[in-house]
């Protein structure tokens, strides 16, 4: 199992302790975007160190704002970028998450998880369709955490993921923190959900850490993941996704003067050693 | 349920602008009166302090000792489609304060913003009226040092912010006007 990590650019010293652990950096243009006169465009000074980089690990891209769940249409924007991405660096491959953070144009400030109906499915697999045939090479999408109560829809949560990689094909990353976060906050079942789970498309894992707010465990990616992560990640790797290829640790870039650089290399280390196993 | 008006009925909930009907679907008015709506608005307020406070230091600063931070954060929220792109919320804040009702706190969004337009290439150049000596206050807010304004001399300053500048700005006490 390969091992994976985020990297928003502009700290070469994290950077060179976080490399020798790592085969993937996730990168997510919208956090490398910089805003030139009326356009966001991506940053020349970081583009040109993932180039660099990309010679001792294989990049993947990871967007936040697709929104491709939106039922008016998803937001141009990011495939533009995502264009200007892929013509400057090869990425083995891209995804987003299964959601939507804008409705008729108006951003939400948050991502809201599609409801569970057969109208928010045809929609996705739609557009998931559209992407595969305008980019040619593997698309994923993610499990996002449910902020507020699930809408009572026409399937369960597992059962929306294998409709959506059956009629498309796509494949799924499946963020284990998220699971946690919705058993905590709403009650999920996480051995049900694996239980019913298609893993043939599982294909990547995110395992993170956020704190507990008022009650509610929040993915705020601002710390080092947990024992309980990392041993669902390893539990769902050895029973359900045996097709995956790389385990991601996910933080924010604010975490990291709290975290410290040799804490996220031993960190990755550790997560290095557990998922050889 | 209708996928759009699903959609915007939660946008609606999310925003605070918008009060569940009778005939709304029994879900709405679960998810209208759940503790997690509330810890949603509250995440929605996080991300923008976790953002604002990297990139707009000064007046992210001001706001937090003056004790405004939540009350402005929580306007601008409420009044601004702000984009997901992290860069640009802070142009976007920094322009909405930079009519602040509070002249300091219009001097110094004002000024951030020039100056971020320029680091970013902007070849314009801009001038900030001030009525109060900046360096004290520059300073102490770059450091996170709480402005003791009554030991601020007052006065009439201007901050000009051009690429053109060594340090990119300079601070000019006004010629006093004199009434004969």
């Amino acid at each position: 199992m390969a091992l994976g990590v985020t990297y928003e650019g502009r700290d070469p010293a994290l950077l060179e302790k976080m490399l020798p652990h790592v085969d993937y950096i996730e990168v997510t243009p919208e956090t490398i975007a910089e805003v030139k006169g009326e356009e966001i465009v991506l940053s020349p000074e970081v583009m040109s160190e993932l180039k660099n980089i990309g010679k001792a690990v294989k990049i993947i891209i990871h967007g936040v704002s697709l929104s491709i769940g939106s039922h008016e249409g998803w937001s141009p924007n990011y495939l533009y970028l995502l264009d200007d991405f892929l013509q400057q660096i090869d990425v083995a491959w891209h995804s987003e998450h299964l959601g939507y953070t804008k409705v008729d144009g108006e951003h939400l400030g948050i991502m809201l998880a599609m409801p569970k109906t057969e109208q928010a499915l045809d929609l996705v697999c739609e557009r998931v369709r559209t992407i595969q045939e305008r980019y040619r090479f593997p698309f994923l999408l993610e499990n996002i955490v449910h902020v507020i109560p699930d809408f009572p829809g026409d399937y369960s949560e597992a059962g929306f993921l294998n409709a959506l990689t059956e009629r498309t094909g796509c494949g799924l990353i499946l963020d284990v923190y998220n699971l946690e976060c919705d058993a905590h906050n709403h009650g999920l079942n996480i051995p049900e959900f694996l239980d019913e789970l298609n893993p043939t498309n599982v294909c990547e894992l995110h395992v993170a850490c956020g704190v507990e707010h008022n009650g509610f465990l929040l993915d705020v990616h601002s710390q080092l993941p947990r024992n309980s992560t990392v041993d669902l990640a390893q539990y769902a790797i050895k029973q359900v996704a045996k097709n995956a290829q790389v385990v991601v640790y996910e933080f924010m870039p604010e975490a990291v003067p709290g975290l410290g650089h040799a804490a996220i290399a031993e960190e990755l280390r550790h997560l290095r050693a557990r998922f050889q196993n | 349920m209708d996928l759009a008006n699903h959609q915007r009925i939660l946008l609606g909930l999310i925003r605070s602008n918008y009060q569940v009907r009778p005939d709304d679907d029994a879900y709405f008015h679960r998810v209208s009166q759940s503790r997690d709506l509330e810890e949603a608005r509250g995440n929605i307020f996080l991300w923008r302090v976790y953002v604002l406070e990297r990139t707009c230091v000064l007046t992210f600063t001001l706001l937090k000792q003056r004790n405004f931070l939540k009350q402005e954060l929580d306007a601008f929220i409420r009044q601004h489609n702000i984009s997901p792109f992290r860069e640009t919320q802070a142009p976007a804040f920094l322009e909405t304060l930079s009519s602040h009702s509070d002249p300091l706190i219009a001097s110094v969004a004002q000024f951030e913003l020039s100056l971020m337009k320029v680091r970013q290439g902007d070849p314009r150049a801009y001038t900030v009226s001030w009525a109060v000596e900046p360096h004290t206050i520059l300073n102490n807010l770059a450091k996170n040092i709480p402005i003791e304004e009554e030991r601020v001399p007052d006065g009439d300053y201007q901050i000009l912010i051009s690429r053109d500048l060594p340090s990119l700005f300079q601070i000019d006490r006004c010629p006093t006007e004199y009434i004969g």
